[in-house]
């Protein structure tokens, strides 16, 4: 089998210039303005995954993909990125119907290279966790447009819940949130690279590491940080009793929670009144934030380590680092349950993902007795958001929770080197 | 400090004693012999050999088990300690999942064990419980388990890291009160039991409740036909949680309603002469050495306190635990006999004790007269041979 150096750029890459800007009229009619497309990609699709099986041969004799199959089916998963890049208002612009000029959110793709049998013999089979995650996620209309539903079956999860969340938002104000639009780049990303594994395109395996976007998308300062210092070996025993292994941490923080119920409601009623929550409560609920993130990262084997009970900060690998309580603005404090209703729908999808991420990690860790990085990193990424949207409902930040599934914020450029500034590199 | 420690070890061991002494007390009269049974003549030659082939290989099967599950925890009591590298969880938490790992390593072990005995009942068509259903809800009644082992857990090791070598005592006066909380409670945790439908039965348990000296027990019918065919009954919880149930094989017009009303009586007698209270009683008494042995075996690994103690903690409970089985069992079977003795004095009716006996065995093929060593070491009852026996004593002691 051809080996892959993991370190090189993926084939398949998602590329944005997008400003975030949104017309409103076009956001209103959104979807009756994508009727016509969802039309035509239905047909394109069938056309695409006829040929697919056709480009599965040729790929499975010749070991390369022939160039004209391998530009029509770059054309037909770089239309699919436009489009549900559209749909799901991660960017603006009408998307033309070739998939051949560029989109504020695009994607490039390597031409055709050499491919291992094996890999391509047993593709579809070999596709079946990036299918569920690409699902999960909702990233690709180009998946659900060969037997024609494309809504139902490639746009849903993750980017629904963003477009659905950014229709208000842009009609409110003309904007996409960044972390809802990067959120959404994110998905259609993983999408394309599904679609193109599983169109033959590419042998490389799609990779689920959070912020693999160009440029690297930005990971603002949230008072509510997660730091992921663990690494990916698993041992199999503690993976295979996962759920009992819990059970105690479960009901212990059952009775935990009664109490942060009642925590809560008095912090509440004291940051209306001191416009502050007192440190003790503070302390209090973000320990139970912190301990449930410890055990949701144990549980879903996102974590290696057996977490503690009691939340402590800096006792497990999977980490929530909880600023300081700060002053909070009254009418925030007062109507913050009503706040965090669209943060919650969108924590609750979040939550799926962690479930998703957790079932495929539990499988490839039971066999391999190691997790894939980018899945264990997705993980992390869609605890943080819980986190923060619990950390948001419990008045332990007025920050709403950012969207962004991005762990590390991006590497600073490389300064020239001193033969470049001076030209003669 | 010596003489101190000789004196508390002396008045612990004359309580003991005296303990032991008050709950050891029976209705069943001093020096009853109980005549000779003939069991093929009784239960017929052809059950007989059939029970007898049935439980000798289920008796292999958990000779075998028991040597596995002992080796299973002396090796992790030897290499267990390892675990501990994957805990973030301080002492406590990291004393649990060492626990709980050796737990799932032991129901790993087990597994090979309870499908094959499965599938031995199954051919004998005494359980109907699917492979799945048994593996995967077992798997998922672990959970349980380990909540259990982790307040075990944490009660030893949160006292030995406050009190030392001196844990022990109120360690086993500790889980001697989560034992009767739990006896307790879980009448009240306990799911899918319903109320009997038919009055009739109901009116003869109010009947026989009323000879024992009771008032108020509920009585109580549970579902397990579809998963076994053997019939079973059995009293719990305490005080106002008292309950009595009856599975409903016991229903299904297998027995007849005098064999039916001397199981309604058995367990009536179990709650009359306070078992379940003196079972609680005699938990304690096991306790306490039971964790004055842990105290002294895990003190070279730096007593319970130290998590890297917990794998050799469970192998030396599980010893206890199956060194002290026949000690348990004699206890067991003198109060199940207490219980047939106030049947019989409540139901006077021999004949259908004589009946429901034979009939227990060819329900659940229970060997009537099982070897010795099965007999010691796994008999929470007297044998079916015993118990019929206890009915002709009775008969014959009234004929008198």
């Amino acid at each position: 089998m051809r080996r892959v150096n993991p370190r090189s750029p993926h084939p398949v890459r998602i590329v944005v210039d997008d400003d975030l800007r949104r017309s409103r009229l076009t956001v209103l009619f959104r979807l009756i303005l994508a009727l016509p497309h969802l039309v035509w990609i239905t047909l394109f699709g069938i056309a695409a995954f006829t040929l697919a099986f056709v480009m599965w041969l040729a790929v499975l004799f010749e070991r390369r993909a022939p160039a004209s199959l391998h530009g029509f089916l770059a054309s037909f998963t770089r239309y699919a990125v436009q489009l549900t890049a559209y749909l799901s208002l991660a960017a603006d612009p009408y998307p033309g119907f070739t998939g051949s000029r560029p989109y504020p959110v695009d994607v490039e793709i390597d031409p055709p290279a050499v491919q291992g049998r094996w890999g391509a013999g047993f593709r579809l089979v070999l596709a079946v966790p990036a299918f569920v995650v690409s699902s999960t996620l909702g990233g690709s209309v180009a998946l659900g447009s060969g037997y024609g539903g494309a809504l139902a079956g490639g746009v849903g999860g993750l980017t629904a819940t963003v477009a659905f969340l950014g229709w208000f938002a842009s009609l409110a104000r003309g904007r996409m949130p960044r972390g809802m639009r990067d959120a959404a780049v994110y998905a259609i990303g993983y999408g394309a690279q599904t679609t193109a594994y599983a169109l033959m395109l590419t042998d490389r395996y799609p990779d689920s590491t959070p912020g693999m976007v160009q440029p690297p998308p930005e990971l603002p300062t949230h008072p509510i940080a997660i730091g992921v210092d663990d690494d990916l070996r698993r041992p199999r025993l503690l993976v295979l009793f996962r759920f009992p292994l819990v059970v105690p941490h479960l009901l212990w923080l059952t009775l935990w929670w009664v109490l942060v119920v009642l925590a809560a409601l008095a912090a509440w009623i004291l940051a209306l009144v001191l416009g502050r929550v007192p440190r003790a409560l503070h302390r209090f609920m973000a320990a139970f934030v912190r301990a449930v993130t410890h055990l949701s990262a144990f549980f879903c084997v996102v974590g290696r380590q057996f977490p503690g009970f009691v939340g402590r900060e800096g006792s497990y690998p999977i980490d929530l680092t909880i600023a300081l309580p700060a002053p909070q603005r009254r009418p925030g404090v007062a109507v913050r349950l009503l706040l965090a209703v669209p943060a919650f729908l969108l924590a609750s999808t979040f939550f799926v993902i962690t479930l998703v991420v957790g079932i495929l990690l539990w499988f490839a860790a039971l066999v391999t007795g190691r997790v894939p990085g980018g899945l264990r990193d997705l993980g992390a990424a869609s605890l943080r958001y819980q986190a923060q949207a619990w950390a948001y409902a419990l008045l332990l930040t007025s920050r709403y929770p950012d969207s962004s599934p991005v762990l590390q914020p991006a590497p600073p450029e490389p300064e020239p080197a001193l033969l470049e500034l001076t030209g003669l590199a | 400090m010596k003489a101190l420690r000789l004196a508390v070890y002396a008045a612990l061991v004359a309580g003991w004693i005296g303990l032991a002494w008050l709950l050891w007390g029976s209705v069943v009269p001093d020096g009853l012999v109980l005549p000779h049974v003939d069991v093929d003549r009784v239960f017929g030659a052809e059950l007989v050999a059939r029970t007898e082939r049935y439980e000798r290989f289920l008796l292999i099967l958990w000779a075998l088990g028991i040597v596995v599950s002992l080796a299973t925890l002396a090796l992790y009591a030897r290499y267990g300690g390892r675990f501990a590298e994957e805990s973030a969880a301080g002492p406590l938490g990291t004393g649990m999942l060492l626990g709980m790992v050796g737990l799932a390593i032991v129901w790993l072990t087990q597994l090979p064990f309870t499908v094959v005995g499965l599938w031995w009942s199954r051919r004998h068509d005494v359980s109907h419980v699917g492979y799945l259903d048994a593996v995967f809800g077992d798997w998922l009644s672990l959970g349980a388990t380990f909540v259990s082992v982790c307040v075990a857990l944490l009660v030893v090791m949160g006292l030995a890291r406050r009190l030392g070598s001196w844990w022990w005592i109120p360690g086993a006066a500790v889980f001697t009160a989560i034992a009767a909380v739990g006896v307790f409670v879980s009448p009240y945790l306990y799911t899918g039991l319903e109320r009997p439908d038919d009055p009739g039965l109901v009116a003869r348990y109010q009947r026989l409740e009323r000879v024992e000296g009771l008032h108020g027990v509920p009585l109580r019918v549970e579902r397990v036909s579809e998963n076994t065919s053997q019939a079973n009954a059995f009293a719990f919880g305490l005080g106002p949680s008292r309950r009595v149930v009856l599975w409903d094989t016991l229903l299904d017009g297998r027995f007849s309603d005098r064999q039916v009303d001397v199981v309604l009586a058995h367990e009536l007698g179990h709650h009359s002469r306070e078992h379940i209270a003196k079972a609680i009683g005699w938990f304690g008494l096991f306790a306490l050495p039971g964790a004055l042995l842990l105290m002294l075996v895990t003190r070279r690994l730096g007593g319970m306190g130290n998590p890297r103690a917990v794998p050799l903690a469970l192998l030396v409970a599980a010893a206890w635990t199956l060194v002290t089985t026949p000690a348990q069992n004699v206890i067991s079977r003198r109060v199940e006999a207490e219980a047939d003795w106030r049947a019989l004095e409540a139901t006077r009716d021999p004949q259908a004790a004589r009946g429901l006996f034979r009939e227990f065995a060819v329900t659940s093929l229970g060997d009537p007269s099982p070897p010795t060593w099965a007999y010691v070491l796994l008999d929470t009852h007297p044998t079916l041979a015993q118990r019929v026996a206890m009915a002709d004593a009775w008969a014959a002691r009234r004929s008198r």
